[in-house]
Formats: C-alpha cells, sequence, structure tokens
C-alpha cells in the first residue's frame, strides 16, 4: 500500500517505482470481461479475433491501463490521484509482460493544491510502447 | 463514416449503483492486490470511508451500463472492429460503493482519419460527467474510440 509522499520530497524529473504485470493470461481477459462488462469477443474468442483480421485475442486496452493505474496508487495514494488519461499505442497479446514506468515531469502550487504531473508509459518485455499517457496527484504538504 | 450530425449529441442518463464486489473483481482481474480496494477495515485505516473505486473503475459504468453500447449502436458502428484510442478520467469527488451515480454520454468530435497505410479509420470522442446521488460532480470521462475500416 502507498505511504504518504509529500509533496516536498518529490522532485521534478523523480521516476516513480516500476512495476512489472504479466504474463498476461487468457484467462485473464476473461476475468477482466466479465469485471468491466466490456464483453467484445476480440478480446476472449481466438476464432472471432482471427475473422476480424487478428492473429488471436488482444488484451483489452483498459486492462493495461489497469496495470498503470496499479503502478500509480502502489505509489500515491489513491485519495491523491486527481487525473489519469492515456493512449492506447499498441496492441497486447497473451503472453506479452508489461512493465509500466514513469517521472515527475512537472510540480506546482495552483488554488492551494500542491500538483504534480507525470508521464507514464506501459512497454512490454521488447520495449514496445502499449500505453502512454499522464497522471496529476494533489500532494500532502509537510508545511 | 459516421455519421458527422450526430457530434453534440447527448444520450439519456445511465444510473449506476457502485458496489463493493465490483470494485474488488477489477482489483482481482488486473492482478492489484492492494487492500484498500478489497477490504472496508483496511480502506478506512488508510484514511478513506470505504473502499475507494480502482482508477479505472469507470470503465464499468460505461461498458456495463450501456453508454458505450447504446453509442455504438446509434452510430452504426461494428463494434467488432472498434479498438480503444483514448480514456482519461479525472476524479472530482469522492466515490464509494453505496453511491448511485449518474452519467450522461456526449459525443464531443467524429473524424476520419487514414492511416500511413493507406487505411482508413473512424475516431469517436465522447465525454461523460458523472454525478453523484446528491448532484456533486464526482469524475469526468473522456473516451475516444476507434472504428477500423
Amino acid at each position: 500500500m502507498a505511504q504518504d509522499l509529500y509533496f516536498e520530497d518529490v522532485q521534478v524529473g523523480q521516476a516513480m517505482p516500476s512495476l512489472t504485470k504479466g504474463p498476461v493470461a487468457k484467462l485473464q481477459l476473461v476475468m477482466y470481461a466479465g469485471a468491466s462488462g466490456d464483453f467484445n469477443p476480440l478480446h476472449t474468442d481466438d476464432d472471432f479475433a482471427k475473422a476480424v483480421g487478428m492473429p488471436g485475442v488482444i488484451a483489452h486496452g483498459m486492462l493495461i491501463m489497469g496495470f498503470v493505474g496499479q503502478a500509480i496508487t502502489d505509489w500515491i495514494p489513491r485519495k491523491n490521484l486527481k487525473k489519469l488519461g492515456v493512449r492506447f499505442a499498441g496492441m497486447t497479446f497473451p503472453g506479452e509482460t508489461i512493465t509500466v514506468t514513469g517521472a515527475v515531469t512537472d510540480k506546482r502550487k495552483e488554488n492551494g493544491s500542491n500538483l504534480i504531473t507525470c508521464e507514464v508509459t506501459a512497454v512490454d518485455q521488447n520495449g514496445g510502447v502499449k500505453v502512454s499517457g499522464s497522471f496529476v496527484a494533489a500532494l500532502p504538504s509537510r508545511g | 463514416m459516421a455519421d458527422m450530425s450526430k457530434i453534440g449529441k447527448e444520450y439519456p442518463a445511465v444510473i449506476w449503483e457502485v458496489e463493493r464486489g465490483k470494485i474488488r473483481e477489477m482489483a482481482t482481474a488486473i492482478g492489484d492486490s492492494n487492500l484498500i480496494f478489497r477490504d472496508k477495515a483496511a480502506a478506512v485505516k488508510e484514511g478513506y470511508k470505504d473502499t475507494p473505486i480502482t482508477p479505472t473503475y469507470l470503465t464499468v459504468p460505461a461498458m456495463g451500463g450501456g453508454n458505450m453500447l447504446t453509442l455504438v449502436g446509434d452510430l452504426g458502428i461494428n463494434f467488432a472492429m472498434v479498438l480503444h484510442g483514448e480514456e482519461e478520467y479525472e476524479f472530482l469527488g469522492d466515490i464509494y460503493p453505496g453511491d448511485v451515480i449518474t452519467g450522461k454520454c456526449r459525443i464531443v468530435n467524429i473524424e476520419e482519419k487514414t492511416t500511413k497505410k493507406g487505411s482508413k479509420m473512424d475516431l469517436v470522442t465522447t465525454e461523460v460527467l458523472y454525478k453523484n446521488q446528491r448532484g456533486e460532480d464526482v469524475a469526468r470521462a473522456r473516451t475516444v474510440i476507434v472504428e477500423r475500416k
């Protein structure tokens, strides 16, 4: 669980702890379909995926964004997360291992809040980018 | 090409009750063992009123609540050819189990793009503002879906 992180202790350029997930299993895609309510068979039915031009099932992009969310809330308490936005850059296939990394790109005081912005990226075992984006967190101050 | 005249269209509100079990199910599917998403006592100890929603929980009211399927149907999009382009969440207030959140999906943009390889795709951008049972704004979701042609 994330410990409190103070605004004064975070510097621009600082890396957030990385998180490695996977390998992504087909069973996990079935579980994610049930959890999210996204039953597009592209994620759970190989025959269907092949019929629409894929080599087989692909992971829900939102599952990979979920890995990003986990990396963030392992580092920063959930209640401090104010915004999270990502672009889905590549498809994730079963068997792939995903690593989430990030770094602080900005810190500022705004309307009484102590905000940090971080860039985040999720890549596979070959460095192929799956998700890239950023998040904003409001941190407590030691002051 | 998706129907450009649908830009600005707002769909009927989806009403969604937030359940602790669904938050835990999402954490389990992701493989996130953080106890705050699983156990009320652990969450309270960390300063929450109850188990908070995971950062990507709002996909549940969007998918399970039917907003996305309504949109896809109305635009005549082939769901099998849909890929997710972008997703963004702004957390404006707390969301806990027992809360009833209401979200209206609005189409903010539709555009056609051609990839470097020459294939065409439609990009549809939607926004949903979620309010809780007290009428407070609690979250905003922005989604870009891509229909492969």
